[in-house]
């Protein structure tokens, strides 16, 4: 019987993938999935060949009942299972068959959804060969669980050990594979080879958020991690515990994010898939409009993330159990929920705002103000005042009259700082070189910021006199630093906002300590941030960066742009402002910024290596993402998205129609509709 | 291949901020001047087919960040280059100063098999301002210095009017097609465009 089974498992394993599953999208995802999967056939096909001729010999070597995933965070559906290890052919192959029925007590719609689940969750015959590492999870509360992550990076969602058993499977597993504990992280057993290259470099790079959460990823060394260990950090995060409520899991999370003992790598590990996960999902949807008028809560976010993940899953399940007819039918569902997107929530109201605030005016729960902004922004009218908390003008405890104070004695500060340079005289200018320079370099880039915006538009335009002042104020204030271009496209967004001229120069000289390396004479901060890009890909996409690799692309030159003036150039005012303040969170990662651009790049992947971009073509076509939209184009290319892109990267706001319109809630009223259309082009 | 090769002439602009880079490239491929360039970040470029002596030549224009401290990218885009471009604003004479430092510069970092014969052109942009009236580099001072750095090719232009960019790129070409010794070495035919090359170099440009 167990024979026969695997056998037969084996066979379809084999199966030639169908062509019209590639070509429901040219996702990057997609396509990486797609590549590592038929890849996976291929090598399951040599197994095949060996195993039909005669008659495969299959040795059940572990068994584990009551293995169970938790598939989705309601907690209505965990499906149990039964986890095997067996030996076919001299090799080691996984298996995890789904009970009949469903574990828990839940609806009859649940029932439904779960039924999905246990098919796509399936595993007949994974060889152990294709497996990179086991992240083993011991929680000192819950079951114990494990993440299989495969070679090609795809992971399995998490399986937790009802009866046990843990130990046995390790050790099962040690006495048929090679397997290794990882120098750095005793809960990481290495399946495969592996050396760890990366670890050194991303150590090295000082850039904290990245360096860790790198760390972390280095060890299970260059994995794509595109669409499973979201899954893994999900997981173990969302997944774990499975509550049956919001709340629960909310205040679970909580619980977690507070308890020391914790392992900190599991939680850096969590974060950046989280994190990847967010740049994907969260950018493909930051630009949209929301046009339903309910709110979409946290709940409804969730649920698209659900259906993404299946998605996802049915990658996986390609690979493991190609059942052809119903993945199309089912891909194809998906596709159109998916492809419709999953709108950002609503920006922050002027109703919500207050509620985040006490009777004294301090933000209460700035974690949650945070969360809010990432999810949907701000309303345009309440940015001069939530921006000074995100920018760190203002403390998130600070009451009304605190921060009355602060802006008076500020404003004070700034009109000296101001003076300093104010009474220079013409004649003492003349002997005064670096002044006369600093101010050149200032006037001849104050009138090319946005002057496409109406609020810096026309001739002698007092706010682009604004500007320059501020700038060169700030240059005075920061003398060292100087000004340095690139400058003005940060300070005008701000300047718009905060319409006041010490408030806007406090929060750029705020945002500049964050960001000021990036303007460093020796460019530390730019080559220190396009180095942990290009490793961020090695580890995201091996493929890509490869490609990179071998076209002398790594030094990411090409994405320069986009990291110094994090994406200004590239979107339109009203959406950089957006982009922005999702960014100024910090709220899954400092360096948001660079996973976008991993996203992007992940995006059009697919078209950079079947294109065969150099480093020109490459670096032209980065640039060109930005500026004149060709609307007619976007709006077909967009159709064309909608219909065939299951799992979007970005086009859903990179090609979103919607946004040309100008939308009733930001400055796009007041902005010139031709200029709004400054969204790339693909 | 080789051919193929000898089709790409990879130019770079290089010259302090503001003073004309990217209009200069974009009057020149594109025909048009704009108030409203931001200013440049990194580095882009435009291309144009260009035809010189009955051949075609993809001429491939690199625009790059005027701010000193954006130099050290200058290693990736410069590699490669057939010609430099060194610009400078005749209504700025910190601009025409900064000269010697951005060809210094240029040749640390392309560092080109023959930097003493590395094509450059020079370019005094902005004519046209107020008439010529707030200018404060004479022409003269401009064409001494080129004559002092190996008869570098020199122009006078104004990006905003049009005037004499086609004929400075016309140089420009021609001189990044003298730089490509490689190929004549493998292609026969390019022996009449070697000539043609060294012909203009007393004809076509100005110096």
């Amino acid at each position: 019987m167990r024979r026969e089974e695997a056998s037969a498992a084996a066979a379809e394993a084999g199966t030639p993938r169908s062509p019209d599953l590639h070509d429901l999208s040219d996702d990057s995802d997609y396509a990486a999935a797609a590549a590592a999967s038929s890849s996976h056939s291929a090598m399951r096909s040599d197994l095949v060949d060996q195993g039909s001729g005669e008659t495969a010999k299959v040795d059940v070597v572990y068994e584990k009942e009551r293995v169970t995933i938790h598939p989705t965070q309601y907690g209505s559906g965990r499906i149990s299972g039964k986890l095997r290890l067996y030996l076919q052919q001299g090799s080691l192959f996984l298996s995890w068959e789904p009970n009949e029925g469903v574990d828990s007590l839940s609806s009859n719609s649940a029932t439904m959804e779960i039924e999905k689940y246990r098919n796509l969750y399936t595993i007949k015959a994974l060889p152990l060969s294709d497996v990179r590492f086991i992240r083993k999870h011991t929680p000192t509360f819950g079951f114990e669980y494990i993440i299989i992550v495969l070679s090609s990076g795809l992971a399995f969602p998490p399986f937790y050990f009802y009866n046990g058993g843990l130990r046995e499977l390790f050790a099962t597993l040690k006495k048929h594979v090679f397997i290794i504990r990882s120098d750095d992280d005793p809960n990481v057993f290495l399946v495969n080879d592996f050396q760890d290259p990366l670890q050194k470099s991303l150590s090295s790079l000082e850039l904290p958020g990245v360096a860790t959460v790198a760390n972390a990823m280095s060890r299970q060394n260059s994995l794509s991690f595109t669409s499973s260990v979201d899954e893994a950090g999900h997981g173990s995060d969302a997944k774990h515990g499975a509550s049956s409520s919001m709340t629960e899991y909310v205040s679970k999370q909580k619980h977690r994010s507070n308890d020391p003992g914790r392992d900190l790598s599991i939680q850096v590990l969590e974060k950046f898939s989280l994190v990847t996960k967010f740049a994907r999902d969260t950018t493909s949807s930051l630009f949209r409009e929301n046009h339903s008028s309910g709110g979409h809560t946290y709940g409804r976010q969730q649920q698209e993330y659900v259906l993404d993940n299946r998605a996802n899953d049915k990658y996986k399940d390609q690979q493991i159990t190609p059942d052809k007819d119903s993945l199309l039918s089912d891909s194809m569902e998906s596709n159109k929920i998916l492809a419709w997107g999953k709108p950002r929530e609503q920006p922050l109201s002027v109703d919500e705002w207050r509620s985040f605030l006490d009777p004294e005016g301090r933000v209460m729960d700035s974690k949650a103000l945070r969360k809010k902004v990432f999810y949907g922004g701000i309303d345009h009218v309440l940015r001069k005042e939530v921006w000074k908390f995100l920018l760190g003008y203002h403390e998130y405890d600070s009451t009304y009259a605190e921060r009355e104070y602060l802006a008076v004695m500020k404003r004070t500060e700034y009109e000296a700082i101001k003076s300093q340079w104010k009474s220079i005289s013409s004649t003492q200018a003349k002997r005064f070189t670096k002044f006369r320079e600093r101010k050149g370099l200032i006037d001849k880039d104050v009138v090319r910021t946005d002057r496409s915006v109406p609020y810096y538009e026309g001739d002698d335009n007092q706010n682009v006199l604004v500007l320059r002042d501020i700038l060169l104020t700030y240059s005075f204030y920061n003398f060292d630093l100087g000004y340095c271009q690139g400058m003005s496209d940060f300070l005008a967004p701000i300047l718009y906002v905060m319409e006041d001229e010490s408030e806007s120069f406090w929060c750029f000289a705020i945002l500049m300590e964050r960001l000021g390396a990036n303007f460093n004479r020796d460019q530390n901060g730019m080559h220190a941030q396009l180095l942990a890009l290009s490793k961020l890909v090695e580890l995201l996409d091996p493929q890509l960066h490869n490609y990179f690799r071998k076209n002398d692309c790594l030094n990411y030159f090409f994405c320069f742009r986009w990291v110094l003036i994090q994406f200004k150039r590239e979107f339109s005012f009203d959406q950089i402002m957006l982009l922005w303040e999702v960014l100024w969170t910090h709220y899954w990662s400092e360096h948001f910024h660079l996973y976008l651009c991993v996203a992007i790049l992940k995006r059009y992947r697919s078209r950079i290596i079947g294109e065969q971009m150099d480093f020109d073509t490459l670096l032209k076509f980065i640039n060109e993402l930005s500026g004149e939209i060709n609307l007619d184009r976007a709006i077909q290319t967009r159709r064309h998205y909608v219909i065939s892109q299951p799992l979007t990267g970005l086009p859903a706001f990179l090609l979103e129609p919607r946004l040309l319109c100008p939308s009733r809630r930001t400055v796009a009223s007041t902005y010139k509709k031709t200029r709004s259309c400054e969204i790339p082009a693909i | 291949m080789a051919s193929r090769r000898r089709m790409l002439l990879k130019v770079i602009i290089l010259g302090d901020s503001g003073v004309g880079k990217t209009s200069l490239m974009n009057q020149y491929v594109n025909k048009k001047f704009s108030n409203q360039y931001k200013a440049t970040i990194g580095a882009d470029f435009l291309t144009k087919e260009v035809q010189i002596d009955d051949r075609l030549f993809t001429l491939q224009i690199w625009d790059t960040a005027g701010q000193e401290r954006f130099q050290s990218l200058g290693v990736a885009f410069y590699r490669g280059a057939d010609c430099c471009v060194l610009v400078y604003d005749v209504n700025v004479t910190k601009s025409f100063e900064r000269l010697n430092s951005w060809r210094e510069e240029f040749l640390i970092q392309a560092s080109p098999s023959d930097p003493e014969n590395f094509p450059f052109v020079v370019l005094g942009n902005k004519i046209d301002v107020d008439g010529g009236n707030s200018r404060t580099v004479s022409e003269k001072k401009a064409k001494a210095w080129c004559a002092s750095k190996g008869n570098i090719p020199y122009f006078e232009t104004s990006a905003k009017e049009g005037f004499n960019v086609e004929a400075a790129f016309e140089c420009i070409a021609r001189n990044a097609i003298k730089n490509e010794p490689e190929e004549e070495i493998y292609l026969p035919d390019t022996i009449d465009v070697g000539g043609a090359g060294r012909q203009q170099r007393s004809s076509g440009c100005e110096c």
